[in-house]
């Protein structure tokens, strides 16, 4: 049976690992993820496990590979991706890396550290070159005025004017172009208005060294008198960052400090470029490997962090774990620790032992890329209890069925077929872009589904002759105009009666395209599919209880099929599939070719005789027709029907409380007569002394007691007088539920029909030259309109609809959903965690 | 009413605030973390909690300081987004709650200068929430009056330190007094910028404010035993906001040892327990201790109230003494100081 009907068949198995082969084994079980380990040491804190120092050491790694890729994006390196085989490092590889990164590390950092002191450097001489440039125009100024004023002085001689400038002293430098504001009003604070600033602005921006970023500056220089004031203005200036140059004093020498800045500069620059080609080449060399390093690192890690969850022997000799593995794969298990063994040279092999256990193990159903989208919708729901028939299969086809009943339109449903199919045709190319993107990443994890979705919903769409909310007359329809060319025109209304207009055959797929003419067409349509949703529903839903007999059947409870099963069929048959059978006898018996008895007036009404079925009441019998009945004895047949049905209710209510409690108080007799204990168990808890606690579980397993707890009659007959009423109940509530089959394909399709008549027929009716712009733009309106509302809102709705009858109309049926997911220790999984824990 | 449209402003920063608060460390973390051995390990449990990898990018081996700067700098990176995200009047509220850290900051600066320290030597120790634009260059004065008239005057601390131009010059006792009157000034300011608020903002930052005051108060009572301080001058540093005020100010300032302190203590129940639990011995907890639980008491409360901003005030308080924590915690571990490891002070 495919593995694919109910989980995977999965067995605890205990591994007992010699210290040097386990590293290598536990790298092949990685590469494989075919095995869930369990933590050994839950109450043993993180930081005293064994191998943490290892873990630590690869966290010191990755924090050293962090560091180097930081470095790379700084210089705008290209990162190639990791070869996808790169395989777990042995030990001794292992330590050549650490030894690798190390330097590689340490170069780097001396690299970064030399390129900072020299961009250092590089920065001062730049600033001191633009404020010897800069401050050229004010001295220039300050000269000029100075003369102008020693026009003016009564004191003519030169020495005199040299002395006054010379005690104007002033400070120069550059400062951060947001920070001037307040320096200004700073220095204005301290001196009272006594010094004067000028500034210029730098137009290029300058590069912070340690962080790269580029900062605007702003050139100053303060003049002030007195030697108090200089050192408090260098005090401000030192407080606001501004880094102050010694400038001299006179014209002639501040040309040859610049004429030595620029020559200095120039050298710089050279040095400087080295320094660049270097950092280039290490890291060149180091980009090539990195991804490949970071993988062998995070898969080294992962190794350590699934050593910490193993003890170790009392011996001190090997390594044992536990974990669970699928009864499938358990070779491929074996092999890889015989491989991890052979690796090393150990003289030793490891061995897998598989254990007995009463723990519930986890629930893995093995999909491949297409299956996978159905299972993930049936997980979101609950996980299913370990062993249960897994909805998942049935739903790869009922699921897009339904869908496409609800969103009945071959126009919509081929937009979606042809998008769904692009997602699945460019799937490899497509599944290498990674994007945070939630919406794309659904999209496109349910391309299968959305295909499938699409199919159907052409399907349907011939069916009720839809395409884009017009009908399509392919095969010619089967009705003709009986009447004349004037009483055409007469009339606004006139009736086509079906002896005159119907040629007797009907139209051969689907819905007559008469039909899409006829004022009554909604009422045709609405009794047509609502019907048809009760009988989907009434279907699904009797194979949604039979599922339950394989989980009877599997889960060795055989007797409730008695039970539980046969009631709950009998149930739903004897009421609601004979409703859907009358609705499909009144299909075929009645029609308007017939005579009076089997003509349409005399059909009845289905709900009313259901109603009255179950009422016992009697409605009047029509003028003309014989009876109310469709065929004989039918009163008969419908009063055997209910009290059978009713019949079923004590059963579902007491015989599975009852049939507990006989098999509870037999147990207890045989526990009496034969003592509690029981041999195997102790003989199994002997040999797996090493390892007490699952031991006692296997224990526990050999006991052959279904029930630990007391049981208790009264709580067994509560709970299942609660299922009993929840199931009477919900056969009536879930398939009026499936009526939204039936409401929300109407909706489609009069949504579709009031953007085609309101929208584009507006459109296509105008006339003239405005008719061709006029119909440009609006077709655009109507397409869009179409996509976005008709596509993705009505197809959401139909989808989650689907969703819902599936989760609680099929599966409430007899699905458990208690189960927990399987967890396997796979390196690719590890990895795809990780690199998504990054984007984020 | 006031509630009803808290959430317009205030919805998202709240939210988020008391998202930041379920990461404040429970007692089971505390218990792991006082079982480290090395700060490696304490290292590898905090990756566990909220501060995930905040120390993954620091070479080994750790020192406690690099574990300080980490703390406070998520910290301030959190505190920051949320002052960034604000509007009136939350952004003035938060920006209140910085000024005690800028308070701190320049009468550290002014000590500083006046120890001979180096200015760049200094400025790494100020505490990042409370730097400002003019703080590097306070060196340049040497009177308070300068201090004011070319520093501070541009800060929104200039109100607060009108009172303290008279002082002369600036040796250590005046410093003191300066700081006791900037703190002063700031606190009556801001309770009664919270009392402006109304609303619950009012009801549960009063409190919080109420008993900042009363403790200011206590312990400049007893630390000035034996200095050169004045009764009077004492008094005139007592904030006026708490529930000591009046009379219980009144009695502080007639005091003269401690034993007069606790008998003013003992008709305010809250201050009693307090000072009844408290002791130098070793194994009893210091009166420092007790106030620093009954402010964690108090914050804790606030969160217990929706539509307020009490929560921010109150996270930024028990997130600084997490970090407390954990640094004495680091602290014993690193100096193999075991005894005195549970002397932590847990919040939840």
């Amino acid at each position: 049976m495919g593995s694919f009907f109910r989980s995977e068949e999965m067995v605890l198995c205990q591994l007992f690992l010699q210290p040097e082969a386990a590293y290598t084994s536990i790298a092949q079980l990685g590469e494989m993820g075919v095995v869930q380990f369990r933590d050994l040491n839950t109450e043993v804190s993180s930081f005293q496990r064994k191998f943490v120092s290892e873990v630590r050491r690869h966290d010191e790694l990755e924090r050293k590979l962090r560091y180097i890729e930081t470095e790379m994006v700084k210089d705008g390196f290209e990162i190639p991706e990791a070869p996808s085989d790169t395989k777990v490092p042995n030990p001794r590889e292992s330590a050549d890396l650490e030894n690798h990164l190390e330097k590689t590390e340490s170069e780097l950092l001396e690299v970064s550290q030399n390129a900072v002191n020299l961009k250092n450097n590089f920065l001062e001489l730049t600033e001191l070159r633009h404020v010897l440039e800069k401050t050229k125009g004010f001295f220039d100024e300050q000269e000029s005025s100075a003369h102008g004023e020693s026009g003016k002085s009564l004191i003519h001689d030169e020495a005199g004017q040299q002395s006054t400038r010379a005690r104007l002293g002033f400070v120069a430098g550059v400062i951060e172009r947001e920070r001037v504001p307040a320096f200004e009003r700073m220095l204005w604070r301290i001196s009272r208005g006594n010094v004067f600033l000028r500034q210029a602005e730098l137009n290029d921006p300058l590069e912070d060294p340690t962080t790269g970023h580029q900062i605007y500056k702003t050139v100053f220089v303060a003049f002030f008198q007195g030697e108090q004031l200089k050192s408090r203005v260098r005090k401000v200036c030192a407080g606001f960052h501004a880094s102050v140059y010694p400038c001299p004093h006179l014209p002639e020498e501040r040309a040859a400090t610049l004429e030595g800045v620029r020559t200095r500069l120039a050298d710089l620059n050279m040095v400087l470029n080295q320094t660049q080609d270097h950092r280039l080449r290490v890291l060149t060399s180091a980009a090539k490997d990195l991804q490949m390093w970071t993988v062998m690192v995070r898969k080294m890690k992962a190794i350590y962090h699934a050593l910490n969850m193993f003890n170790m022997d009392v011996t001190q000799k090997c390594l044992i774990g536990e974990c669970w593995a699928p009864l499938a794969d358990l070779q491929r298990v074996r092999q890889a620790l015989a491989d991890g063994s052979k690796e090393v040279g150990s003289s030793i092999p490891s061995f897998l032992q598989v254990i007995d256990t009463k723990e519930v193990p986890p629930t893995y159903n093995r999909t491949n890329k297409f299956t996978k989208a159905f299972q993930k919708l049936i997980d979101s729901y609950g996980v299913s209890s370990y062993g249960e028939v897994n909805p998942a299969l049935y739903t790869i086809i009922t699921f897009p069925f339904l869908f496409a009943v609800m969103f009945g339109d071959a126009g919509h449903g081929l937009i979606v077929t042809l998008f769904g199919l692009w997602m699945v045709l460019k799937e490899k190319s497509l599944m290498k872009i990674k994007t945070s993107s939630e919406f794309w990443n659904i999209l496109f994890g349910g391309r299968y589904i959305i295909l499938l979705m699409g199919l159907f919903s052409i399907y349907t769409g011939f069916i009720y002759n839809d395409v884009l909310s017009r009908g399509m007359n392919i095969f010619g329809s089967r009705w003709i105009n009986p009447y004349n060319a004037t009483t055409l025109s007469d009339n606004e209304n006139l009736e086509i009666n079906p002896y005159e207009g119907y040629l007797g055959t009907p139209y051969y797929f689907g819905i007559d395209p008469a039909w899409m003419l006829a004022e009554n067409k909604i009422i045709f349509l609405n009794s047509y599919k609502m019907k048809m949703s009760i009988i989907f529903g009434v279907v699904h839903m009797i194979f949604g209880v039979c599922l339950s007999v394989v989980n009877h059947r599997h889960f060795g409870n055989k007797i409730y099929i008695l039970l539980e099963f046969v009631p709950q069929l009998l149930f739903l048959v004897l009421l609601f599939a004979y409703m859907a059978f009358m609705m499909l006898i009144k299909w075929w018996l009645y029609g308007p070719f017939d005579e009076q008895r089997w003509s349409p007036g005399c059909a009845p009404s289905i709900l009313i005789t259901f109603i009255n079925m179950l009422l016992q009441s009697k409605s009047e019998v029509l003028k003309g027709c014989e009876t109310e009945f469709m065929f004989p004895y039918q009163y008969w047949v419908q009063i055997a029907c209910v009290l059978l049905a009713v019949l079923c209710v004590p059963v579902m209510l007491f015989g599975k409380p009852i049939y507990l409690s006989i098999k509870n108080k037999r147990a207890l007799k045989r526990e009496s007569l034969h003592g509690h204990e029981n041999p195997q168990g102790i003989e199994l808890s002997e040999e797996l002394g090493l390892n007490p606690e699952p031991a006692k579980k296997g224990m526990g397993g050999h006991g052959g007691h279904d029930d630990d707890e007391e049981f208790s009659f009264g709580e067994a007959m509560v709970h299942q007088s609660i299922h009993t009423i929840e199931y009477v109940l919900s056969t009536v509530s879930h398939t009026a539920s499936y009526l939204r089959l039936w409401a929300l394909s109407l909706a489609h399709s009069q949504l579709s029909e009031v953007l085609w008549t309101k929208v584009l027929k507006i459109g296509l009716s105008i006339k003239g030259p405005a008719g061709p712009v006029a119909i440009f733009l609006i077709f655009g309106a109507w397409a869009c309109l179409t996509i976005s509302i008709l596509v993705l809102m009505e197809g959401l709705s139909a989808f989650l609809h689907t969703l819902r009858l599936h989760w609680v109309e099929f599966m409430n049926k007899f699905y458990q959903g208690e189960g927990y997911a399987f967890a396997p220790f796979s390196f690719k999984k590890i990895l795809k965690h990780e690199s998504s824990e990054e984007d984020a | 009413m006031l509630g009803s449209f808290f959430n317009i402003d205030g919805g998202y920063l709240e939210g988020l605030c008391r998202g930041f608060k379920c990461g404040i460390l429970k007692q089971a973390d505390y218990l792991n973390l006082v079982q480290c051995e090395t700060l490696e390990d304490l290292k590898l449990h905090l990756q566990g909690t909220d501060y995930g990898n905040f120390l993954a990018n620091e070479p080994s081996p750790l020192a406690v300081s690099v574990i300080d700067d980490k703390l406070r700098e998520k910290l301030v990176i959190e505190f920051q987004h949320m002052r960034n995200h604000a509007v009136e009047p939350l952004s003035t509220f938060l920006d209140f709650i910085t000024y005690s850290y800028m308070i701190d900051n320049i009468i550290l600066l002014i000590t500083g200068t006046l120890h001979q320290r180096p200015i760049s030597e200094l400025i790494p120790k100020c505490h990042p929430l409370g730097s400002f634009e003019q703080m590097e260059a306070i060196h340049v004065a040497a009177t308070p009056a300068e201090l004011y008239n070319a520093v501070l005057v541009d800060t929104p601390l200039a109100p607060f330190f009108v009172d303290c131009i008279s002082e002369q010059d600036l040796d250590e006792m005046n410093i003191e007094i300066i700081r006791n009157t900037l703190y002063k000034a700031y606190l009556e300011a801001f309770f009664a910028f919270c009392k402006d608020l109304g609303g619950t903002t009012a009801e549960s930052m009063c409190e919080i404010l109420a008993f900042e005051a009363d403790r200011r108060a206590i312990i400049i009572t007893i630390n000035s035993f034996g200095t050169e301080l004045t009764k009077d001058d004492r008094v005139k540093l007592y904030p006026k906001v708490g529930k000591l005020y009046p009379d219980g100010l009144a009695a502080l300032a007639r005091a003269d040892d401690y034993e007069q302190v606790k008998a003013v203590a003992e008709y305010y129940a809250e201050y009693r327990a307090l000072f009844e639990g408290a002791g130098n011995n070793p194994g009893e907890k210091t009166l420092e201790d007790k106030f620093f639980e009954h402010e964690v008491r108090l914050n804790v409360n606030a969160f217990l109230q929706q539509f307020h901003f009490g929560v921010f005030y109150s996270y930024l308080k028990l997130k600084e003494q997490e970090c407390r924590n954990v640094v004495w915690i680091a602290e014993c571990v690193a100096q193999k100081h075991r005894t005195k490891i549970d002397n932590y002070i847990p919040i939840f």
